[in-house]
């Protein structure tokens, strides 16, 4: 038999213990019997996305007597096919969550809040925020959003009607990195289309733990239909029951590696060369610096042998273009490395050189559908706003995503003076927490908008409650892909709490306040209508079906122009020259490095946690607990080495901090490093359950910035480990 | 009468959980309890490391052991051989979780009731399959008649050449597994 991380017998023990949980459970719990023998009262299905994650898959919400009772997928939709991931199903009892922000407060004094009416937020936060505009102009004002559409649309057009540029999202601290080298080379992220590709490598990207159902069923097709996948982490990650070989590289090196692959395929003329002639620039520069990169000086720097190296690169020319290296996400090169961007351009250029452009099995970009607008004569729009932006010190990272880590840094400068964050948790997961705290509070106006106390709202001047994703509509999302997707999110259930109100209603308001409410004389109703009224969907059937599939697909084969500067793939890169980067690729050093004494901390998802937002659903924080998962990895000869058993307490020490926890001793990992979940290390004391649980990376990362893709660089941390109580 | 049984290929599950919080809700379980369960087997040392993952839950054993120790006949099998606990005899003895050797059983310590993986008897009565099966991630489960020769399940079985767990117990598992 095998064995559990945790004998059962411990397990049971452990859960008779918490068996106090049970009554502030967040569903009601019942007898199965008694769920379904009710089943015949008054049970609905409506459809609407989910929230967990950004993939935002398409639900079926299933309510019983005007409760949430389940969830299941929509078959139809691009990334959810039909499937619901822990996370999914989990996060639909937010609902009924104990520590639901109820009712809009105001800062009275550290830590300490009072409850006001929404007429008094409004109308102070409206006139805070035109006097802190009139004395320092409208750049002194910030947005950050999560990933979703109703803050991507309110968001920007607030932005614009006070005159403002600065809009922001989570990707600092996720993919600034990577989009930064793949956007200046390629033009942008497409899609890997991974079912009909034959050899897979996947570089820190596991789809077993950051799980999208969609990509799990294509990795399985492609691997029933004969492919090969390659892992390249530090760690032998979840997607190992769906890969074939691991190569456990030195962590902050995969850019050696990407590198000396490069070098293959051109030294042995392997690459397409029909391809690399007409649709790229900058060939023979790049040509000329690849040279340098061969698989004996990658070996030496990787750990990973040359003739691994040479195999894996000849491998995927031969089935080329039906080969790529995964576009990943925050993986190994979204925010993690000082060389991370050169590591996304050096992918992106690696696929070129494989000619796996808009063909089957390679890189596609998907189309989005030419959304409708609101009747400009009745709904003024405001002016694009054009001042600077406060990180204009990152020329190369997108006006999409932007550089959110360095906000506190600006609010200490004085430059940022006032701030509006949306269920986005800045302070526990974009950069140090001691060092956002410190920024922030420096800030004359900080509002947050979210359905719980999370580390940020604890510091802001006014916590904004909203209704959670199952009790509102929202803007609708578009999914783009090889066959785009429209859905909708909309209210499934009644609001548990009256008194909550929806961010599209915050923004109105406040704007309102401001003299600007003629920018905001619509509903999300009217909005959503006017969106979709091109594609000829209505609203009600959109809301009836929950998502409907635009059915224009791409054309493959095809090789589109490409958003660079040259319409063309970059190897040669003239905005990276102008903002004083080399032009051309090339390795690059992390920038710290562990000694024989010391580890590098490293992190990571897991399927069923999103950020740390997830971690206060009681569901979810089980599945931790009774699996002790919040736990650091160790490679099992160091632990030997160091006298450390499996499961033993020890400190992890940095220049900053100390953090206990448990060790998971094991064989999956590289010596040099050891590896925490991302998903820990809650310390708002409102947040019931998350509280305490695992510590996270951040709060061992000194506040570094790097100046390419403007990520705080998550995995240059050096730590030591030793046990409690020697 | 069919004899359900199911197959978990295990080369296709990432131990993403979905299913054991997707049977939770479907059967408004708290937290703390669930009728699936993972073991995860380490194989090998640095750097040639393997993991096998193994989903568990009640196998729907033809030959119940917490059938047969189980005093007050709480513990049935319905016409279509799923094993089933009527809770309104369960007096929460525990006999059956001692005696399932697939630790199976959870208690339910509100009720008192011992409770356990059912197949989603609801569902599968009205032609669906069970809940862990639709959500799975992977497609890594399959529910069907193991006594029909052509459905999927029983066609699969032969294929993938999948076995029932610990079969030397003499339990006749009706949970399949790739391994
Ligand atoms: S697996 Fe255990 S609980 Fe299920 S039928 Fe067999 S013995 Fe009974
Ligand atoms: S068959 Fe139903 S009750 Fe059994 S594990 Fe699957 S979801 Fe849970
Ligand atoms: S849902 Fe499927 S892939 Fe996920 S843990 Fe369960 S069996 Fe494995």
């Amino acid at each position: 038999m095998l064995t559990k991380r945790l004998s059962r017998r411990t397990f049971l023990k452990a859960s008779a213990a918490t068996t106090a949980l049970l009554s502030v459970g967040t569903f009601e719990f019942k007898s199965w019997q008694k769920i379904h023998a009710d089943e015949k009262t008054n049970l609905t299905t409506i459809p609407t996305f989910c929230n967990a994650c950004s993939s935002k898959c398409g639900l079926l919400v299933h309510v019983k007597n005007g409760r949430v009772w389940k969830v299941s997928g929509q078959p139809d939709h691009p990334f959810g096919k039909g499937k619901v991931c822990a996370r999914g199903h989990a996060l639909a009892s937010i609902p009924y969550s104990s520590d639901r922000l109820t009712q809009p407060m105001k800062k009275i004094a550290e830590g300490k809040f009072e409850p006001i009416t929404w007429e008094q937020a409004y109308k102070e936060i409206g006139t805070k925020l035109k006097q802190i505009i009139e004395k320092n102009g409208p750049g002194s004002f910030v947005f950050i959003n999560d990933p979703r559409p109703t803050g991507k649309f309110y968001g920007p057009r607030f932005l614009n009607a006070v005159g403002s540029s600065n809009y922001f999202g989570h990707e600092t601290v996720c993919s600034n990195a990577r989009d930064t080298g793949f956007n200046h080379t390629i033009g942008g992220i497409p899609g890997g289309d991974v079912a009909n590709s034959k050899y897979i490598v996947f570089i820190g990207r596991s789809y077993g733990d950051g799980v999208r159902p969609a990509s799990v069923q294509a990795l399985i097709k492609a691997k029933e239909n004969g492919a090969h996948v390659v892992i390249v982490d530090p760690r032998l990650n979840n997607t190992a029951p769906l890969a074939d070989e691991w190569l456990p590289i030195r962590p902050g090196t995969d850019l050696a590696l990407v590198l000396a692959m490069s070098n293959v395929l051109v030294t042995e003329e392997l690459y397409d060369k029909e391809f690399i002639s007409n649709y790229s620039v900058g060939f023979e520069e790049y040509k000329k610096t690849i040279m340098e990169y061969t698989p004996e000086w990658a070996e030496k720097i990787t750990g990973i042998s040359k003739e691994t190296i040479i195999r894996i690169a000849r491998d995927m020319a031969k089935v080329k273009p039906k080969a790529m290296i995964e576009q990943s996400w925050r993986g190994a090169f979204g925010s993690t490395y000082a060389n991370s961007v050169d590591t996304g351009r050096a992918v992106a250029l690696f696929n070129a050189l494989l000619g796996n452009i808009q063909q089957k099995g390679g890189y596609i970009f998907g189309k989005s559908p030419k959304l409708g607008k609101l009747d400009e004569s009745i709904h003024p729009t405001p002016p694009e706003a054009t001042i600077p932006r406060v990180d204009a010190e990152y020329p190369l990272v997108s006006h999409h995503t932007g550089v959110a880590a360095i906000i506190p840094q600006k609010a200490k400068e004085g430059i940022v003076k006032a701030a509006l964050i949306i269920q986005t948790n800045p302070v526990r997961n974009y950069a140090n927490p001691k060092y956002m705290i410190e920024g922030l509070k420096s800030l004359e106006l900080m509002v947050v908008i979210d359905i719980q106390m999370s580390e940020t709202a604890s510091i802001a001047d006014y916590v904004l409650p909203e209704p959670t994703y199952l009790e509102r509509d929202d803007v609708i999302e578009v999914t783009p892909g090889v066959k785009p997707a429209i859905s909708i999110r909309q209210k499934v259930i009644e609001k548990v709490h009256a008194n909550t109100v929806p961010a599209d209603r915050i923004f109105t308001e406040i704007a309102k306040e401001m003299g600007l409410g003629d920018y905001f004389n619509f509903s999300v109703d009217q909005l959503n209508q006017a969106m979709i009224a091109p594609l000829g969907i209505t609203l009600s059937e959109l809301k009836k079906k929950g998502t409907i599939i635009i059915d224009d697909p791409v054309e493959l084969g095809v090789v589109p122009k490409l958003k660079t500067a040259s319409g063309k793939v970059e190897f040669y890169n003239e905005s990276f020259k102008k903002a004083g980067f080399s032009p051309v690729v090339q390795w690059m050093e992390p920038l710290v490095k562990p000694d024989s004494s010391s580890f590098r901390l490293i992190t990571g998802k897991q399927s069923y946690h999103s950020h740390t937002f997830t971690a206060n659903i009681p569901y979810l924080i089980q599945i931790t607990k009774d699996y002790n998962s919040e736990r650091l990895w160790i490679n099992r000869t160091r632990a030997n080495q160091m006298g450390l058993k499996d499961g033993d307490l020890v400190e992890v020490v940095s220049e900053l901090t100390k953090s206990k926890i448990r060790i998971y001793v094991t064989d999956r990992i590289h010596p040099e490093c050891v590896f925490v979940p991302s998903g820990y290390g809650n310390f708002s004391k409102n947040l019931t359950y998350a509280n305490g649980v695992g510590f996270s990376y951040l709060d061992h990362l000194p506040f570094h910035m790097d100046p390419i893709g403007g990520t705080p660089m998550i995995h240059e941390c050096i730590v030591k480990i030793r046990k409690v109580g020697v | 009468m069919a004899r359900y049984g199911m197959l978990i290929d295990t080369k296709k599950c990432v131990e993403c959980f979905g299913c054991r919080v997707a049977c939770q809700m479907q059967n408004g379980l708290p937290p703390e309890e669930a009728f699936i369960h993972f073991y995860e087997k380490e194989t090998g040392t640095f750097p040639n490391v393997n993991i096998q993952i193994l989903p568990v839950q009640c196998q729907h054993c033809e030959n119940p052991p917490c059938m047969k120790n189980c005093p007050t006949g709480a513990t049935y099998k319905n016409k279509d051989g799923i094993v089933l606990v009527d809770e309104n005899k369960c007096i929460g003895c525990k006999y059956c979780v001692v005696s399932c050797p697939y630790q199976a059983r959870v208690p339910n310590h509100k009720t008192g009731v011992v409770e356990k993986c059912r197949f989603c008897v609801e569902e599968v009565e009205k032609g669906k399959a069970p809940i862990c099966v639709a959500t799975c991630v992977g497609n890594a489960r399959i529910f069907g008649d193991l006594d029909d020769p052509n459905s999927e399940i029983s066609r699969e079985i032969i294929k993938r050449k999948a076995i029932p767990l610990r079969a030397d117990l003499g339990t006749k598992p009706k949970i399949y597994y790739v391994r």
